[in-house]
Order: C-alpha cells, then structure tokens, then sequence
C-alpha cells in the first residue's frame, strides 16, 4: 500500500519534472529571480545576524554603566565635580573617568577615535598587553605615548615610523610616539583606535582641566545596575546613563528589518513575489488549462493535478531556496558581504576586514523560507485548483 | 534515468555542498571563538562600547553612545546624508 503510494507520488514527480523541463526557459527564469530574491533576503539576514553576534560576544564585558552629559540635546564634556556626586552614591564601586572623540585626518579623509584613560585603572587593565601584536601598553606618567589600531600605521604612510602627529583645534601639532599595535584579531574592536593618556587627550582636544568625555561607573553587585543607574539619573539630571544590558540590546536592535536598506530588501522581496503572485492568480494559459484538461480526460482527478502544480511550484521553490542560500552564505562568509559593503561602510576611509560567519538557527531559515517558499506554493496550487475544478471539455476547448 | 533520480542527485549534491559549507563555518566560528579572551580584555581595559564596523559618521562609530537623533542634529533642517545610516536603526532607548 505504502509502496505503491510512493510509487504513485514518484510517477507524478515525473511528470511535474518533464512538465517543467518542456518549459525550461521559463521554469529556469523563475527560479533565478526566486532564487535572487532569497540570496538578497538570506544575505541580510545573514549579515545581521552576525554583527549582532559578535557583538554579544565582544561587549559582554561593556562598562556597567556609562554616564554623559547632555546639553540642549547634544553630548557635552561633563564636569569632573560629578566624581563627588557619583560618588556618594551607596554601591559604586569605582567611577573612571574618560576622554574621546573623533579626529578627523584632512590629508586622507579618515576619522580616528581617540581615547583617553588611565589603563591601569580600567578592569583587566593590567592585562591590554596581551592584546597587542607588537610594543606595549603605556602608562599614565608617560607623555605622547600612544597604542593604535592596525589601520592607523598604514593610514597615515607611517611605514617602519613610529612617531606621527595630530592637529590640534588651533591647528599645533601634537605629536605622540606609538608604543604598541593592537593584534589583527581585535580589529572589530579596535581597528580606527588611537588610545593614549588622559592627559594628552585631553591636550589634543583642548578640553579644560576640570572636564571629561564621560564616566565608566563599576558598581560593586553587578544585579543592581539598573537600581545605580536610576539613582545617577535622580542625582545628575542632566546626565545619559547607558548601562551594559541597553549598549549590548542596541546591536540586537540596529541591524533589523525597519533600518532603511533592511526595508528595502524586504520590500524588493515583496515586490517581487507581489508580480509573481499576480502572474499566477491571473490564471493559466490557454496552454496549461488544455494539458490540464486532457488529463483529465484520461482519467486523471482533480487531487492529482493538484498534486503536479503542487510538486512542480515545491520544485522550484525549494531549488531556488537551496541555491539562494548557498550563494548567500558564500556573499556573507567568503566574500565578507561584498555586495553589501558600500551601504555597511559608506564614506569611511578606514574599516576593518569583516570576518562575518553567522551562527544560523533553524529559525533563521525558516524565516526566509516562510517569506518566500509559503507564499509561492500558495499562489501556485489555487490557479491550478480553480482550472482543474472545471470540466475537461470546457477546459479542452 | 527516471527525472526523479536525476532530481535526487541534484538535491543531494546540493546537500553535499551547503554540508561542507556548513563545517567549514563551524570551524570558521571556532577560531573566531579563541580570539575572544582578548576582545573582552580590550572591551573591559578601554571600556569600549561600540564595534568598529563604520567610521564615517560619529552616530554609526558609536551607536550605542551616541546622540539622540544626532544625524539630524547638524543645522535646523538638517538630513541625514550618510550612507551608513541607512543600514543601522537606532537604538530603542533613542527613539521618540
């Protein structure tokens, strides 16, 4: 019974493969523009997917709590007079404070971010040496010292050099000395980096003395940051608390579907399967209604001709869904989401080389397969259903 | 050769190939995770918060500290003119 059933459902899929390769060319056209529409969805997803996972990893260990200070809505330097504040505040641990930006290089159009703090201070502090591929960490006595990132040396031509020199806002020349490079594996991290003393950041920015960037704030019970972070927003009004759950919630968040190119594929997508769609619930052809008919007539029902339009729309769907995703994982994996790199990286000068190898889940690919897949099998078997309900005769002639 | 087989040989060359793919990513994913002792000392040592993905704009550096629609911050009337934005949302605690 099982055998012959199978077997049945064998000489249909026959059928449907025969009816498909006798129209080849367009069977073939649809399943490239299927599969290209499922290569752009599988590829973004893909992309998302992992940056937000490497960022989970990387920031898992994020200041607990950052505090900045807001003026008419922009980020200001915050007053050093708020360490006192923090201060008394029951559970702080211990408050860093820092001072950064960006520096834009006018001679080759890159922006570095410069940061400046006493390492020492910071939690593994004492460990950053084993972060870097040659030199080492300088510490907060020394002057013009500075570690960068693997671009910065080949950014600026430094060649075999290891003094270089930034502008200042009156437009002097503050010169530093590089004491170390960061290793190629925390690029992600630290690529377009220039970190040096707080003292010559805060030269380089011309801040005042009694200014920072912000704080990091490191409480002693990791469970009460967000009841810390409130009391800080209670005590210093005009003050941003982020904690470490909201920076590491922003990369779950900023690469989803409602940023505008994630919009646009979604709805090159739908746009796609809406003309699609349109097409098959049009009808048939003449051509297909009378092949449907003459089987008919030879005895075929109803469920059977249902069951080709069924395995021929699974067919090509499910092909397109296969080489979609392949070609997708190798966009995303070997070619560093080449096609999506313009639109990732815009007008920056410096970006590190993105090693992107998502960690799918099943529910990933069911994702793009009920996007996709669903809908196509669907607006296949109902034009096919409406025509094989007809009589043979009418459907012949 | 029935059409059927040659679909099967089809399908399982396919198999075959997004199986060896699939290793191979797992192996990929496996060496980025020895590289992670020294992406959560450099996270904790320079208190970074934000990967360094694009550098063009201070919104898309730092997304997660900066500015509350910061990209149309610029002048009154200002739009947003890097391309980067486009390919980041912001962060939920920044929206109105």
């Amino acid at each position: 019974m099982l055998r012959s059933s199978l077997e049945r459902q064998l000489n249909i899929l026959d059928y449907a493969l025969s009816s498909l390769w006798r129209r080849r060319l367009k069977s073939l056209s649809i399943m490239l523009v299927f599969a290209a529409v499922i290569f752009l969805l599988a590829s973004f997803q893909m992309v998302t997917t992992s940056l937000s996972q490497a960022a989970g990893r990387a920031l898992a260990r994020a200041p607990e709590i950052t505090v900045q200070r807001m003026v008419a809505g922009r980020q200001e330097t915050i007053p050093l007079a708020y360490l006192d504040k923090l201060s008394a505040i029951f559970g702080i641990r211990k408050v860093v404070p820092r001072i950064w930006g960006y520096h834009f290089d006018a001679s080759n159009g890159a922006n570095y971010t410069v940061m400046g703090l006493d390492p020492a201070v910071m939690p593994l502090g004492e460990s950053l040496n084993l972060t870097l591929a040659e030199g080492r960490f300088f510490t907060d006595s020394e002057k013009g010292k500075a570690v960068v990132g693997q671009a910065i040396p080949a950014s600026m031509g430094l060649a075999d050099r290891r003094t270089f020199s930034l502008f200042r806002p009156d437009l002097t020349l503050k010169p530093f000395t590089i004491t170390g490079v960061f290793a190629p594996g925390t690029e992600l991290l630290t690529h377009d980096l220039i970190v040096t003393t707080l003292a010559d950041a805060r030269d380089l920015f011309a801040i005042p003395p009694d200014r920072v960037t912000d704080f990091c704030v490191y409480v002693a019970n990791p469970a009460e940051i967000q009841t810390i972070a409130r009391k800080i927003a209670d005590r210093l009004p005009d003050t941003r608390v982020l904690t470490r759950p909201q920076i590491q919630k922003t990369y779950q968040v900023v690469f989803g579907w409602r940023s505008g190119f994630g919009s646009i594929c979604l709805l090159t997508a739908l746009a796609a399967f809406a003309i699609l769609a349109w097409d098959k619930a049009s009808g048939l052809s003449p051509e297909e209604r009378r092949e449907i008919g003459i089987l008919k007539v030879l005895g075929w029902e109803t469920a059977d001709v249902l069951a080709v339009r069924f395995w021929e729309g699974l067919l090509i769907s499910a092909l397109a869904f296969g080489v979609g995703c392949l070609l997708a994982w190798i966009h995303v994996v070997y070619f560093g989401a080449a096609l999506f790199r313009p639109v990732m990286v815009g007008w920056s000068v410096i970006y590190p080389p993105l090693a992107l190898v998502p960690n799918l889940a099943l529910a990933d690919f069911l994702l793009i397969f009920a996007f996709t897949v669903m809908p196509y099998l669907a607006v296949t078997v109902i034009p096919a259903w409406r025509a094989a309900t007809v009589p043979p005769d009418s459907a012949i002639r | 050769m029935r059409p059927s087989t040659i679909l099967f040989i089809v399908l399982l060359l396919l198999l075959g190939a997004e199986s060896g793919l699939a290793f191979h990513g797992a192996y990929l994913r496996a060496e980025q995770r020895a590289q992670e002792p020294e992406l959560d000392i450099v996270t904790a040592g320079l208190g970074l918060s934000d990967l360094c993905v694009a550098t063009e704009a201070r919104y898309t550096r730092n997304p997660a500290a900066s500015d509350r629609v910061v990209p149309f911050m610029d002048h009154p009337g200002a739009v947003e003119h890097f391309p980067t934005g486009s390919f980041w949302a912001p962060p939920p605690y920044m929206r109105f």
